[in-house]
């Protein structure tokens, strides 16, 4: 079994948090606080036309009549929006650019990242390795996208979201709003009037992406929040693989990080969805610092047999409230969400998903595997709800918790809503600890405690590692040695 | 929020509505645009209730007044009985709430039959039960909801545990205009047992909603929970179970089950089987399951001669059986047979 040696390899290399360095870079701010002429601000610096302020304003005018929501099984001391910055970019000029005008700065922390920005790069890699673009987000800008020329040769559109709205409004205009509404929530509106950039992916036609795409998210500037907006539509009988990195430098306050991830398949179309969330996750003892990742993701199936997946990992955040989910709206689409969540030291997770069946024989699955250590506290909610026009519309869905030491907590709240006499759910749930006789007989065959832990845990979260894709799935697996660190013993 | 402070300071505002996450799938203020009139005192037919003449003494409750002996609800150390407790309501368009408490002394051992009979439409009910069981107490609760299909009700049960108390209910309901049965239980653990099942059989454009938690705050406790329901027409039934395992509660060990069958294409049902873990040497698990008929099934049983109508009547009656198989009261158990047998609502 690699991956087990892969992990075991890791175990003596791990550091606590390996991304938590801040890279000293000249940076441009909106002033603090929020109102609506940091929107006008961030607008103007994006050089948006006038339909994309009102847009923004009119999401701003009812964020602010709106409440905080305190549903989740989560606690923090209440945020004071007024105490962040905005937009925080590095000053450079804004706008396409080439990787020579880029701050060497930031090149070197994505290469300490060991994300690839320069073509070659991923080239001179190993003969045979998959190819993947990436569009690299610094704070509040987009600094570099890759190999859009090899793209732009079939058609696909891979650019950052300010480049999107001045080069492609009519794409935009057409489909951004339209899966998250604005005013879809507390933090989706506040999104909606402050979002910075993002991705924006168009897959035309019948093409089938050529490599992988991805995006990188990183927070450098303190007191800031980030707020991307990510927008993919894959066109008729379309397909693209998308993947997501975040992470954060150490820093005792906490940051927000509110997104919002909007996916529209069209008919035959599929996109699959990869996140691999490792945002800081504040200080294991004390809890102090860390990112509020406060997320709205979600997937229009809107086309026949169309399909999505999310796959999620995730480790980091002090505070993780999220469900990726699908709105299963043509005929016979299909909804998949896999998702490995671990908290460790004193980090909450409030996460999950809903798949929403609307159209006649639309079919989803749900395997979620938390895992749960330290002082930590892991929720998994979802929703799974059939329409009555939904005939024939089927769920599965399993969420299995693992607990780890005596001070953590593993929530399942599932919410099940069947209106239709022709629709079949099923759900099942377990919670657990490691069984001492598994530990035991691992540690027999000469494992230490730490990695039979890994050992075992690696197996318990299998069925969701073999969806992702195979760079991710190595990386995720090191993360799983990470978080887990220090768990036991 | 809720009814009994509602129907208490006449204050419409403290219904619960959808926007409190206990009620989301019961709303009452949607549901209620005014306070009824206090019910009056009444003398209702009381001749017979659908536990007949089952057990050896019977309490009484009509519109909120206890005209039975209240006393038959506490038993001393040792004592055992079987005891039918009523609720009827009585007048139509009234509103009234009750408090009954029930108290097992070490040892003694209950057979709680308990009604509730709506003998005219549009009234509102608020029942609240506080329920003690002291050491090695026994106490099994078999509910038959029989609310006016124009009622609107809710029951609420707080049962306290002392250790190794065995508590064990049944809560069998056919809906009404909205209606909630709910049962909170602390358990100790210490090898308390809690056993907590129901059936509902809604038809019409009725609606039920069993709502259940249980904290398990010590270590060995045992909660195993079965829930079966079958919806037809345009009925609507609610389940939401919680398990909470308090932090050191080790050796818990909690199980818990929820399976609907839909039969038509507007029935519809809402569950949140929730387990809240904060100890981690336990087991615990749930199953929800929402579908149709089994269409295998329905083909084997008309395949040899059954009617259709009659084979999914029979195999309704099959799905809500495993829940009425585990009373242990015989007479119970039979006339909890019959009323699943007259509400096959296939």
């Amino acid at each position: 079994m690699p991956a087990v040696k892969k992990t075991v390899d890791s175990v003596e290399a791990l550091e606590r948090y390996q991304h938590g360095f801040i890279t000293t870079v000249d940076q441009e701010f909106a002033p603090k606080g929020l109102s609506a002429d940091i929107v006008r601000f961030i607008s103007a610096k994006k050089q948006e036309p006038e339909w994309m302020l009102e847009w923004r304003l009119a999401a701003y005018e009812r964020w602010l009549a709106m409440d905080e929501p305190d549903w989740a099984k989560v606690s923090f001391p209440k945020i004071d929006y007024q105490d962040s910055y905005y937009y925080a970019a590095p000053k450079e000029k804004i706008g396409p650019m080439s990787l020579d005008e880029v701050d060497p700065e930031i090149l070197a922390t994505y290469a300490k990242l060991g994300i690839p920005l320069r073509e070659q790069e991923v080239l001179a890699g190993v003969q045979g390795a998959p190819k993947y673009a990436v569009d690299a987000v610094f704070d509040s800008v987009s600094v570099v996208t890759t190999f859009k020329k090899e793209l732009a040769a079939v058609g696909v559109i891979f650019c950052s979201f300010s480049e999107a709205v001045r080069e492609h409004p009519e794409l935009v205009k057409k489909y951004l709003g339209t899966v998250v509404p604005a005013s879809d929530n507390y933090f989706a509106c506040l999104n909606s009037a402050v979002f910075s950039d993002g991705s924006f992916v168009y897959v035309p036609p019948g093409v089938r992406c050529p490599m992988e795409l991805s995006t990188y998210f990183r927070i450098n500037a303190a007191e800031s929040g980030q707020f991307e907006r990510t927008l993919i539509i894959a066109d008729k009988g379309a397909y693209v693989s998308y993947l997501e990195g975040c992470t954060a430098p150490m820093r005792d306050e906490n940051q927000l990080h509110a997104a919002v991830v909007e996916l529209v398949t069209l008919d035959d179309a599929e996109i699959k969805y990869s996140t691999v969330q490792n945002w800081y996750p504040g200080d294991p003892e004390t809890g102090k610092g860390g990112i509020y990742n406060f997320v709205t993701k979600r997937a229009d199936c809107r086309g026949d047999r169309s399909k999505v997946s999310w796959t999620q990992v995730e480790t980091g955040s002090a505070i993780t409230w999220k469900y990726p989910s699908c709105v299963l709206r043509g005929k016979d689409s299909v909804g998949e969400f896999y998702s490995i969540a671990i908290t460790n030291g004193r980090q909450q997770a409030d996460t999950g998903t809903k798949m929403i069946h609307l159209g006649e024989g639309t079919r989803s699955r749900i395997i979620s595997k938390g895992i749960s250590a330290g002082r930590s506290s892991n929720t998994y909610r979802g929703l799974v709800s059939a329409h009555p026009k939904a005939k024939g519309a089927r769920n599965f869905t399993q969420c299995d918790s693992l607990l780890i030491g005596k001070t953590c907590a593993a929530h399942t709240v599932p919410y099940i809503e069947a209106r239709n006499g022709q629709s079949v759910f099923e759900h099942e749930a377990t919670t657990t600890r490691l069984s001492d006789d598994q530990l035991f007989y691992v540690m027999q065959r000469g494992l230490s405690q730490e990695e039979a832990v890994q050992l075992l845990v690696n197996g318990f979260v299998k069925d969701v590692l073999q969806e992702l894709p195979m760079e991710f799935a190595v990386e995720a697996q090191k993360l799983v040695a990470i978080s887990l660190e220090g768990s036991v013993g | 929020m809720t009814l009994s402070l509602a129907l208490e300071a006449r204050d419409l505002s403290q219904l619960p509505s959808r926007r409190d996450e206990d009620w989301r799938w019961t709303d009452l203020r949607g549901l209620i645009r005014e306070l009824p009139a206090p019910s009056p005192e009444a003398t209702a037919d009381v001749s017979a209730g659908p536990f007949g003449t089952e057990g050896e003494a019977e309490l009484l409750v009509v519109n909120g007044r206890v005209c039975g002996d209240a006393g038959l609800l506490v038993l001393r150390e040792g004592e055992a009985r079987v005891v039918r407790l009523r609720f009827v309501s009585a007048t139509a368009a009234t509103g009234h709430g009750v408090k009954l408490a029930v108290s097992l002394a070490p040892g003694a051992h209950l057979t709680l039959l308990e009604s509730y009979e709506g003998q005219a439409p549009d009234y509102l009910v608020d029942a609240a039960l506080n329920v003690r069981l002291e050491t090695g107490a026994r106490l099994e609760r078999v509910v038959l909801a029989g609310d006016h299909a124009e009622g609107v009700s809710v029951s609420t049960a707080s049962v306290s545990l002392a250790p190794g108390a065995d508590f064990a209910q049944t809560v069998l309901t056919d809906g009404a205009r909205r209606q909630r049965l709910e049962t909170r239980v602390e358990h100790p653990g210490e090898s308390a047992v809690v056993r907590m099942d129901g059936a509902y059989l809604i038809a019409d454009r009725r609606h039920a909603d069993l709502t259940t938690a249980v904290n398990h705050s010590g270590t060995d406790g045992t909660t195993d929970q079965l829930v079966k329901g079958v919806v037809a027409d345009q009925g609507r039934g609610v389940f939401q179970g919680r398990i909470t395992v308090s932090p050191g509660a080790d050796r818990t060990d909690a199980r818990m089950g929820h399976h609907a069958l839909l039969l038509s294409d507007r029935a519809e049902v809402n569950a949140k089987p929730e387990l809240l873990i904060f100890a981690d040497d336990v087991a615990c698990a749930h199953g929800n399951t929402v579908g149709a008929l089994d269409e295998d099934a329905l083909f084997y049983a008309q395949q040899r001669g059954i009617p259709e109508a009659e084979a999914r009547a029979m195999l309704t009656e099959a799905f809500i059986g495993e829940v009425i198989d585990r009373i242990v009261h015989n007479g119970a158990r039979e006339v909890a047979r019959a009323w699943a047998a007259k509400r096959r609502v296939g």
